[in-house]
């Protein structure tokens, strides 16, 4: 399977850019970049009243549903997903193969808005992705820079 | 695939609890959850998608921080997949991006078949992923042991450790937190020092 590139400061900051950006055009509470595999990589906007790492793992898990049930009734892909609120929406749109851009905004923003903007972004954070796999393409991530001697109790159990 | 963000220093894994329905995945989670002990603010809610019955439908998910290993803040995600053969795909969907797996068998006599059925499917599923056993860190564990009819260690052994790489197991109540942290640190400490191992380059 194909992992996601390793992203250093610059690959983030590019990333946190078109984020930004992104909220400024669209009015959304807030924007997040999710690995397929339930992981949160960067956010923009409000984390205060959302469990953002929680949205990251549901979103990526009700993502790939969808696109297993778009096999089932013979569609390739569905792109995209929008679930719609009272008070707020989720939509959620493919970047590449590894990640999804998620956002969170006010229902009363139009959904068009989001998706028109979505596009611009997610091309923006796909070139940056593409460039970070670029650097090295057979290189997934080092935790060798860690030198961890003992993980042994790691986690500890209350007494 | 654990991904690590040399920008904010964080280092995110995945962990799955895998094993045939009715197992005990879900309870490990639990306890892990209501035991561990970590800062405040480091352990995230327990999220259960199940159904009015209780059985897991897509997946448990518990968010931990542990402890900051050289100035990088390590995330980890536990989930478990649903048991239940009908939901194979959803097992499939939580697999994905796994760096570790526990797999969680049922010691009593009458689920043996179920726990080989279930760690054929395994297999089967990271097959669909392009993914394997042998470069996936995995420990055993064996629950129910405080059952009557729970079957030897041995014959669990010959059962689901009996490949050509044999991987640490324990035995485990998990209702009473017995064996959960024990068989949470090994696959941790198995998965960080798979990547520790790994010959790949150095990143400045």
């Amino acid at each position: 399977m194909a992992t996601l590139p390793q992203l250093f400061e610059e690959d983030i900051q590019q990333l946190d850019d078109v984020l930004r950006e992104f909220l400024r055009s669209t009015d959304a509470l807030t924007a997040m970049i999710i690995d397929k595999g339930g992981f949160l990589i960067s956010y923009q906007g409000d984390s205060r009243q959302f469990d953002l790492t929680t949205i990251g793992a549901l979103a990526s898990g009700a993502y790939l549903a969808n696109q297993t049930i778009a096999n089932l009734v013979n569609e390739e892909n569905f792109d995209s997903v929008y679930q719609q609120g009272e008070n707020v929406s989720m939509f959620a749109t493919n970047i590449d193969e590894q990640s999804l851009l998620t956002v969170i905004f006010k229902a009363q923003v139009g959904v068009g808005v989001v998706k028109y903007y979505a596009n611009t972004a997610r091309e923006q954070i796909a070139a940056q992705m593409r460039i970070a796999q670029e650097r090295d393409p057979g290189g997934g991530l080092d935790l060798s820079v860690l030198n961890i001697a003992d993980t042994s109790g790691l986690f500890k159990r209350k007494m | 695939m654990a991904i690590i963000n040399q920008a904010t220093k964080e280092l995110q894994v995945k962990i799955v609890y895998y094993g045939p329905a009715m197992g005990g995945k879900t309870t490990n989670l639990v306890q892990v959850h209501d035991h561990v002990q970590t800062a405040a603010g480091n352990k995230g809610k327990l999220v259960s998608l199940a159904t009015s019955s209780d059985r897991t439908l897509f997946f448990d998910f518990l968010p931990i921080e542990a402890m900051s290993i050289k100035g990088f803040k390590t995330k980890f995600q536990l989930y478990t997949v649903p048991g239940q053969v009908i939901y194979n795909t959803t097992r499939q969907l939580v697999l994905r991006g796994v760096d570790g797996i526990v797999f969680v068998a049922d010691s009593q006599y009458e689920k043996m078949t179920e726990n080989a059925e279930s760690f054929q499917n395994l297999l089967d599923n990271l097959k669909s992923l392009r993914l394997n056993l042998e470069e996936i860190p995995y420990v055993l564990q064996y629950n129910k042991r405080d059952l009557p009819n729970a079957a030897p260690v041995e014959y669990m052994e010959f059962l689901l450790n009996n490949r050509d790489v044999q991987v640490p197991s324990f035995t485990s109540v998990a209702h009473k937190c017995e064996g959960v942290f024990e068989s949470l640190n090994m696959i941790t400490r198995l998965l960080l020092n798979k990547y520790i191992n790994q010959n790949v380059p150095q990143y400045a």
